[in-house]
């Protein structure tokens, strides 16, 4: 398409704007205010939904708090008793696992004490076999 | 002398000092594998091998012991710190001349001066019983105590390694061992020691 010179000043040409154009103007520039004002409440719909639902049901959305409340109340204690069982749980393990090692320990103490009864025994029959005055505490127990 | 020269010294002593206590401890246990073979004639077998982990264990176990009211424990707590070994082996016969006098021999070679000292012998021919108290000495300390009872019917060998309190050990309440502590040790039959 080509554009003669005279075309370009003929669409550049002045245009008077008419009767009124400040008024004009002026209204557009109010009503932008005024829908500048409205515009975030149309952003924030759901708390504005939900603010409406208490306005309008304030007992059903005190229910539906409750129920939120008394949710997560629960799952907390679920995962509570949940983490209990599972260290109560490990707990057992461990002492299972420990299980032979004590029996062994118990055992061994058994067989240290049984030696030492068989050697103060023996000890002592010897000694007295040898008539060697056996421990002052003994002979005091042997009286009593 | 370097500083060098002086501290290898120092070291290589150290070493020696270590190896030797060490050789006295094991010194002080007795070879008691030839007894095993009267096990099978004996009545009453009673045999404790206890060093190493596992008197580790027993010393662990009875050092957690309640001594409340008990004087045994605290004194047994006092005997068994400084124990590193406890061997025992005892045999009950329905018969005597069940053992051999090489038996007994074969126990006493290795009981030889001048490591270890005969501090009690007794010897009654009527009824045939010979006991001996031996002592392994490491300077001033105890390093081994060997109990050797050789009866008609019974032959026992208590041998003890390491700082043995003999005084405590035979201070030992008359009860010690028996109800409080019931033995689930592995020997073939429970033996019957008590005061003779």
């Amino acid at each position: 398409m080509h554009f003669s010179d005279d075309d370009l000043r003929a669409a550049l040409k002045r245009k008077d704007p008419g009767e009124g154009f400040t008024q004009r103007v002026m209204a557009r520039v109010e009503q932008a205010k005024a829908e500048g004002k409205t515009q975030p409440a149309k952003k924030s719909n759901g708390s504005g939904f939900l603010l409406g639902w208490w306005k309008l049901r304030p007992a059903w959305a005190l229910a539906v708090a409750a129920i939120l409340l008394l949710g997560f109340a629960w799952g907390g204690y679920e995962y509570a008793e949940y983490r209990h069982q599972q260290i109560a749980q490990q707990e057992r393990q461990r002492l299972e696992d420990l299980k032979p090692q004590q029996e062994e320990a118990e055992q061994a103490r058994d067989q240290a004490i049984l030696a030492l009864r068989i050697a103060r025994s023996k000890l002592n029959h010897v000694l007295e076999q040898a008539q060697i005055p056996v421990p002052a505490d003994k002979i005091r127990r042997q009286r009593l | 002398m370097n500083h060098k020269t002086r501290m290898l010294r120092i070291f290589a002593t150290l070493i020696l000092c270590c190896m030797t206590a060490r050789g006295f401890g094991q010194g002080a246990k007795l070879q008691l594998d030839n007894l095993n073979k009267l096990g099978d004639k004996a009545a009453r077998v009673t045999d404790v091998t206890l060093d190493g982990s596992l008197l580790s264990f027993a010393v662990s176990l009875i050092e957690k012991m309640d001594e409340e009211g008990d004087k045994d424990i605290a004194q047994l707590k006092s005997i068994i710190k400084g124990l590193q070994g406890i061997y025992v082996k005892s045999f009950e016969f329905d018969a005597p001349g069940q053992y051999s006098k090489a038996d007994v021999e074969a126990i006493r070679a290795q009981l030889a001066a001048p490591r270890w000292t005969r501090i009690v012998q007794s010897s009654d021919k009527h009824t045939n019983e010979h006991d001996e108290i031996y002592l392994l000495k490491n300077g001033e300390h105890v390093a081994g105590v060997t109990i050797l009872v050789a009866e008609a019917r019974e032959l026992t060998v208590v041998n003890i390694v390491g700082e043995v309190p003999i005084d405590k050990i035979a201070a030992l309440e008359r009860h010690f061992g028996g109800e409080k502590n019931s033995s689930k040790s592995k020997h073939k039959k429970e033996s019957g020691h008590d005061d003779e």
